[in-house]
């Protein structure tokens, strides 16, 4: 697979490494990783360069994913860029408002690698 | 209009007291997460005892309808091998990575802890982490109505979980 621009939205900076290698263990070797903390430097990185796809988690600090996720769409930000939501979120209705917002999937954490490949390289693929 | 009934969490809400959801939450952590089989230990003591090197507790909130906290505990020892687990990198100290490391890992562990009982999890938000290290520092919790403790480990790597919770607060029609 070629280059593959991955942008990786986490307040933790541990847990943004964590998908990060995951990523590359689930077969995107050839991954170019970029990182915000929030969903405000978010849409300032994708203001500055494309990628292929977006990891979000959803509870953050100064703008969560769902918002996040409302204005990437209002702003025409990454229009067809796949997004997945990564999070401990619990509550079903959350999790709907994300994939209503434009979100193609979600995986809880913790997650495994296989669920990492299975849930986001057919996105890849179809994108 | 509606009046605030608080019930006993036992009689609604057996899982939460079950040691079994906690066990199983904490595995799927550091099974999935790190990479390792942890397994409950019998003594608490052990992974609570202060190490000469100081501790590290990172407290996750629960809000909504259940009230209360989920508290991770370990040596500064003990943080530095499991987030060296989970990031693949080296520590040589307790640093803001290692910190928010362990903040993560608690977070997870509430998260899947809750999520293990669907009736929940939709009513019961998680605070962002606080996490707390050093020597020679209390945690004052209030009197919570139920609290749930146990310790794990793998290798020669010792924590603690613990889950303090409130009474659940339900809604009912108020009696005329």
């Amino acid at each position: 697979m070629s280059e593959v621009r991955v942008l990786i939205v986490d307040d933790s900076s541990v847990m943004r490494k964590i998908v990060e290698r995951s990523l590359r263990q689930a077969g995107l070797e050839s991954l170019v990783a970029y990182e915000a903390s929030n969903g405000a430097d978010a849409l300032e990185a994708l203001k500055n360069g494309s990628v292929d796809l977006i990891l979000t988690d959803i509870n953050m600090p100064s703008m969560d994913g769902l918002e996040f996720l409302s204005r990437l769409r209002s702003q025409n930000l990454a229009p067809g860029v796949p997004v997945v939501l990564i999070t401990t979120e619990g509550s079903l209705d959350r999790v709907k408002q994300g994939i209503e917002a434009g979100a193609q999937h979600f995986i809880h954490k913790p997650f495994s690698v296989e669920q990492l490949r299975d849930r986001v390289l057919p996105l890849l693929k179809t994108a | 209009m509606g009046c605030t009934v608080p019930q006993s969490l036992r009689d609604t809400h057996p899982g939460i007291c079950d040691p079994k959801n906690l066990d199983a939450a904490v595995e799927d952590v550091f099974s999935m997460m790190l990479g390792v089989d942890c397994k409950r230990m019998a003594d608490v003591s052990d992974a609570e005892s202060e190490a000469e090197q100081g501790t590290v507790t990172a407290v996750i909130g629960l809000g909504g309808v259940l009230s209360g906290a989920c508290i991770f505990r370990c040596s500064a020892p003990a943080a530095i091998k499991l987030v060296g687990c989970m990031t693949g990198m080296n520590f040589s100290q307790v640093d803001r990575t290692v910190e928010d490391g362990i903040g993560e890992i608690c977070n997870m562990v509430a998260g899947a802890w809750r999520n293990r009982m669907p009736e929940l999890a939709a009513q019961c938000g998680l605070s962002v982490p606080a996490v707390v290290s050093g020597c020679g520092y209390n945690l004052h919790l209030q009197a919570f109505e139920f609290q749930l403790q146990s310790a794990y480990g793998f290798e020669e790597v010792r924590f603690s979980v613990t889950i303090a919770c409130g009474g659940l607060q339900q809604s009912k029609p108020r009696k005329k």
